[in-house]
């Protein structure tokens, strides 16, 4: 009876809540154009999405976080396939391979990447796992049984 | 049995959710003139052929075909529904890579509602999930939906989509959930900062759980220059934390821009549920550590025209293993849609023969009429040999031309050095062909890729 009563409030407080609610949805395009340069949010954006600055050094490793928490801003200017370059799976294709022809992106696996993964594999497994580990083991499991 | 069940279920529910979602797609656009507003279609095929000779002299003359589709329908009131697909195949021309002469593979393919207020969405089909602690690709439904005071919700559900069965002799304790669901609910003040409570459950299909985690995430910009941010994992299976892993940015002044991140991973928790031999805890060469600390710090200056020099340093710190340093830095002069050119230079320090080694690179692009070209070169110089050599290198060159604003050709050449290849060459030719049915749709060449 109480699970049923907390069930009931918890649902008439979200149908309250979004009575209530009333933001404007993040355009699902962004509203200028900022072609195909590696964009400086903070040429336009003196608030909080000037974080989301793409030339920033650090950017890379902090944008996993913003797409944990904030997807929708990707989307007005990223489709799903740009994040499948990277975050793929069973590709038979490292991106830096695709996009030869783009080497100011940061892209993983550039080089001699058959060396380097055991090295990066026992510095930062943790590394890893960000796109390996669950999915996408297909080139693992061609040594790795 | 259990392998054949999850091939078969996977390739049928594959077949099923791609057909299903399709004549939705096609339903909802194809019949949608009375009441669309715009409507627009486009999509870009990527057909490469890649040329190598293996160590066993196998010619290897793969084609392959990459495959992106996006519909969408714009209503008056500003809604909107969108489909997109992505999916690649490969035939093999002379010897085979593998078991099979062709494979392929749908990467995404899912349906999306989004309304004009309150960042409602609803997404049905193959799609990748980005929730706090899930980053997941399912093949399911995603919810999404702001609430009143700043609070926000989102929801999912699915079957987790497998990238292959289990091998034959592989542990059972490698298998993967088959469902998979959870949510996040946030708070935010736009101005000032985003906090957000995750959970993700994964079961088997006897109802056993393969996974079960909560996070919370944050995000603060107190100030106009500083952002800070991250997020705490905990797995309720091992009861114990995976992850603390945070970051602060501070830009003092418009052309400088510092950053420092931090991150403590028990590998324990954090690799208990994974699907490969290669990454879980039980392999020894991970299991010999607990836990690792990374403290890393970036500096960028952009005060040249033109110019970013950047300056990085990263420690990391395991229990058993000490130390390792990984510093150094990138400088670039770049022009947009004309040339580029840059160079990187890092140094590892660490406790291993294969943790110490100098890693360079350097990279110039330029764009000459309808034509592009590109070099891009890799070395690792070893303090030590490794399998008798010291140095790794790899060099690429690329040719691309425009032939008009719907088709591009390219064609690269990489050599290689390595520990593992002497001299080895491979090749690749590339046709990229785009296309669209309302080009200026949206207000322009739309930047979205």
């Amino acid at each position: 009876m109480r699970n049923k009563l907390a069930i009931v409030l918890t649902l008439l407080l979200m149908v309250v809540l979004y009575s209530c609610a009333n933001t404007n949805s993040i355009p699902r395009v962004h509203p200028e154009n900022v072609g195909h340069a590696i964009p400086d949010c903070t040429e336009c954006h003196t608030n909080s999405w000037g974080a989301l600055n793409h030339r920033a050094p650090d950017f890379m490793g902090k944008h996993r976080f913003y797409a944990g928490t904030a997807r929708q801003t990707c989307r007005s200017c990223h489709q799903e396939d740009f994040c499948t370059e990277c975050h793929t799976r069973k590709d038979e294709f490292k991106p830096s391979e695709k996009l030869s022809d783009e080497p100011l992106r940061t892209l993983p696996h550039r080089g001699d990447y058959l060396s380097q993964h055991k090295i990066d594999g026992r510095i930062n497994p943790v590394s890893c796992v960000k796109c390996h580990g669950r999915q996408n083991n297909e080139r693992c499991a061609l040594c790795h049984h | 049995m259990k392998r054949n069940h999850t091939k078969k279920n996977s390739c049928t529910g594959m077949l099923v959710l791609g057909a299903g979602t399709a004549l939705l797609a096609s339903t909802l656009l194809w019949t949608a003139p009375l009441m669309a507003y715009d409507y627009s279609f486009s999509g870009e095929s990527t057909t490469l052929l890649r040329m190598r000779t293996t160590v066993d002299k196998k010619s290897l003359l793969p084609l392959y075909d990459y495959l992106r589709l996006t519909m969408t329908d714009i209503r008056s009131d500003g809604s909107s529904v969108d489909f997109y697909l992505g999916a690649w195949g490969r035939t093999d021309l002379v010897d085979k890579i593998g078991d099979k002469t062709a494979d392929g593979d749908l990467q995404y393919a899912y349906l999306t509602y989004r309304a004009p207020k309150n960042n409602s969405t609803v997404s049905v089909g193959r799609q990748f999930i980005t929730e706090g602690v899930a980053t997941e690709r399912i093949d399911g439904l995603y919810l999404r939906n702001d609430f009143a005071y700043g609070i926000g919700a989102s929801a999912y559900v699915g079957n987790t989509v497998l990238t292959q069965p289990l091998a034959t002799g592989t542990s059972s304790s490698y298998q993967a959930g088959t469902v998979v669901y959870g949510g996040r609910i946030s708070q935010e003040n736009k101005k000032y900062y985003t906090v957000g409570l995750s959970a993700l459950k994964s079961k088997y299909d006897g109802g056993d759980v393969f996974r079960e985690e909560t996070g919370i995430d944050l995000w603060v910009h107190p100030v106009e220059k500083v952002d800070l941010g991250g997020h705490s994992n905990y797995n309720y299976l091992t009861k114990g934390w995976m992850e603390h892993s945070y970051y602060l940015s501070y830009a003092p002044v418009s052309t400088v821009r510092l950053g420092t991140e931090y991150a403590n991973v028990n590998l324990k928790d954090y690799l208990a549920n994974v699907t490969t031999s290669a990454l879980t805890y039980l392999n020894p060469v991970l299991k010999a550590n607990k836990s690792q600390d990374v403290i890393g710090a970036t500096a960028a200056y952009t005060g040249i025209k033109n110019v970013t020099l950047t300056a990085d340093l990263k420690r990391y710190n395991y229990d058993q293993s000490g130390q390792a340093f990984s510093y150094g830095g990138k400088a670039v002069y770049s022009l947009p849609d004309d040339y580029s050119v840059g160079c990187t230079l890092h140094r590892m320090d660490g406790g291993a023969d294969l943790l110490r080694y100098m890693e360079y690179r350097a990279f110039a692009t330029k764009k000459i009429g309808h034509y592009d070209v590109t070099i891009d070169a890799t070395d690792v110089t070893y303090d030590k040999q490794q399998i008798g050599i010291t140095d790794s290198f790899a060099v690429t060159g690329a040719v691309g031309y425009e032939v008009n604003h719907k088709l591009k050709l390219a064609a690269d050449v990489e050599y290689s050095q390595s520990p593992e290849f002497s001299n080895e060459y491979r090749g690749l030719v590339k046709a990229t062909y785009t296309f669209d049915t309302k080009h200026v749709a949206e207000g322009g060449t739309k930047s979205e890729k």
